[in-house]
């Protein structure tokens, strides 16, 4: 096996429609740039700034700064990120070690009135297991205060495709089942902050479609929803504004089309399976059409910065070298890599 | 779409709720059986020639297992769980992130583990001291101090529960060596327990005396009860407020 490197290339142009900031200056966030205002057209409903939570020397949330409005908004990040712990902190079921969060303005975890107008799906999957859904549900429409909450409890059941009059207790019940009380719970008091952690985990492809429909419905009206998510295609289909956190800070902010703007601008990784890897190897790097090639047995893997490119010259090439070409794999179209990139990018 | 929850609605939705949490088949079962233990040794003692006074002896039962063991303990298992469990499972979420405020939340636990602990102490309690020939001062002061008792121990468990983690351990090496052992041969420190308390209740009112650590009078053993049980309420509201929850 040998490796050829040429020097790494600059960083990525920041993403447009980023709305965060960072506090360190001599360590610019990828895609950041000053925070002044909301630049939404509704106001701010959800406020982080320089938000850091810390367990003990274990830092979970570092630094966080962005502001929210209506609509749908991601927070993208694999697991372990710091979703779950931010999520907490926005609610106010933990304080932050520094910084200060707002919802609606205000404390949640001190407001009663914010909390009434909070919908939350805690990413555990602890349910009161003797309860059946309807009586679940009914229960969180009561300690809403829900007027007419049995006729609520109904409506927001018949929503995530659930039996009101199911008497089966939910801890009979499967993931994905536990999955839409969950949401049906935190959809009860019509909350004008939705905060969804892993709301798709365990769903069909079907439900999924139809819970991602509804979140749209739900921005229209002018909510606020925050998304949790370590699925890319998730929050490519929910079509949203998105947050990317890694290892606890956030690593970039935009739109969905930035980020994936992101991520075919970023080097890439590419097998290149043929029968003369040798061969292609150095033309590749003659030809100024990879960074960096590492030859194998029976294939080259290829580090490139333009795939759209590679992927148009690479037939054209074998052709001419008469070589064959037997397959052609992205190596790290994944969202793990796009995180590795930002975090390895940050340091 | 809402109205504002109400303090009497939000007591009693946590009420309902947790009882329902709090009654499973194995927690009833064993503490039933402890309940069944004071029966029979009341058996014992009625069925014993060589017991002169059973009046005065079953008293000294009603103290001994009754007071040291049941009601504590009995206390310690549902109130401890009434908030304690929800924080350990994750569930507390859905009663903490609700506009209601926090001390009808704590009174709601509370109320539920009454609802629970009295007629699991209390019954088996009366029950072995009518089986035990107890005078009839001596049955009330049973039941009144166990009461009392529960009422104390409930509150004082249920801000346990949101303390710390593992409560029935803390709990019963609180009850059974600080109360069961210290507080019994000690003015002081039964000064310092609930025990003391209810044994003053269960002494005064049988007109049974108990010997030392149970010698205050009604009046204040009542109010010690209440008091503790306000106390330990209005701190569990406290520490339910700035509880870090999963």
């Amino acid at each position: 096996m040998s490796n050829v490197s040429p020097p790494p290339p600059p960083p990525p142009p920041p993403l447009p429609g980023t709305r965060i900031s960072s506090p360190t200056p001599s360590e610019p966030l990828i895609g950041a740039e000053d925070l002044s205002a909301w630049p939404g057209t509704g106001p701010v409903m959800v406020e982080a700034i320089g938000v850091t939570k810390s367990f003990g020397d274990v830092v979970a949330v570092s630094d966080v700064t962005f502001q929210i409005g209506s609509g749908v908004t991601a927070i993208l990040g694999p697991n372990g990120a710091g979703k779950s712990t931010l999520f907490r902190m926005l609610c106010g079921l933990t304080q932050p070690s520094s910084g200060t969060v707002t919802m609606l303005g205000r404390n949640a975890g001190a407001d009663r009135e914010v909390r009434g107008r909070i919908g939350l799906a805690p990413q555990q999957d602890a349910l009161f297991d003797r309860l059946s859904a309807g009586a679940f549900v009914a229960l969180a429409a009561q300690t809403h205060g829900v007027v007419r909450a049995e006729s609520r409890t109904r409506e927001v059941l018949a929503q995530v495709e659930l039996d009101v009059d199911d008497p089966k207790p939910v801890g009979s019940f499967s993931k994905g089942m536990r999955q839409r009380v969950k949401l049906a719970a935190a959809l009860v008091n019509d909350p004008d902050v939705l905060v969804l952690d892993e709301p798709l985990t365990g769903l069909d492809p079907i439900q999924r479609q139809r819970m991602i429909a509804l979140f749209g419905e739900l921005a229209e009206r002018g909510k606020c929803l925050l998304v949790s998510s370590h699925v890319l295609d998730e929050v490519a289909r929910l079509g949203s504004n998105v947050l990317v956190l890694a290892q606890g800070r956030l690593a970039a902010a935009g739109d969905y089309r930035s980020l994936r703007d992101l991520m075919d601008d970023r080097p890439h990784r590419v097998r290149v399976g043929t029968d003369r890897p040798q061969q292609l190897a150095a033309a590749l790097i003659e030809r100024g059409s990879a960074r960096g090639v590492t030859v194998l047995a029976d294939a080259v893997i290829v580090d490139i910065d333009d795939i759209d490119g590679f992927g148009r010259i690479i037939a054209p090439l074998t052709v001419d070298l008469g070589l064959r070409l037997d397959e052609l794999v992205p190596l790290d179209d994944d969202l793990e890599s796009v995180f590795r990139y930002l975090v390895e990018r940050r340091r | 779409m809402t109205q504002s929850v109400s303090t009497v609605r939000s007591v009693l939705l946590t009420h309902r709720l947790l009882v329902r949490q709090l009654l499973t088949p194995g927690r009833l079962l064993a503490l039933l059986s402890l309940g069944a233990v004071v029966v029979l040794a009341a058996v014992g003692v009625a069925a014993s020639d060589e017991v002169e006074d059973p009046a005065r002896t079953i008293i000294e039962v009603m103290d001994g297992l009754g007071l040291v063991l049941v009601v504590p303990v009995v206390s310690l298992v549902f109130a401890s769980a009434s908030l304690g469990d929800l924080r350990e499972d994750g569930t507390l979420v859905y009663l903490w992130l609700r506009p209601m405020d926090r001390l009808s939340v704590v009174a709601g636990a509370y109320l539920a583990a009454l609802t629970v602990s009295l007629p699991l102490t209390t019954l088996p309690l009366a029950a072995a001291a009518l089986v035990g020939k107890a005078t009839v001062d001596g049955v009330i002061a049973t039941v009144v101090a166990a009461s009392f008792g529960v009422l104390a121990y409930s509150a004082a468990f249920v801000l346990l529960g949101l303390m710390i983690r593992n409560p029935i351990i803390w709990g019963l090496a609180y009850v059974l060596v600080w109360e069961g052992i210290f507080a019994r041969f000690s003015e002081p420190v039964g000064n310092a327990a609930v025990r003391g308390y209810t044994r003053s209740l269960l002494a005064n009112l049988s007109d049974v005396g108990l010997g030392p650590a149970a010698e205050a009078n009604t009046s204040t053993a009542v109010l010690v009860c209440v008091f503790v049980a306000a106390g330990s309420l209005a701190m569990a509201a406290v520490r339910l407020n700035r509880l870090e929850v999963d």
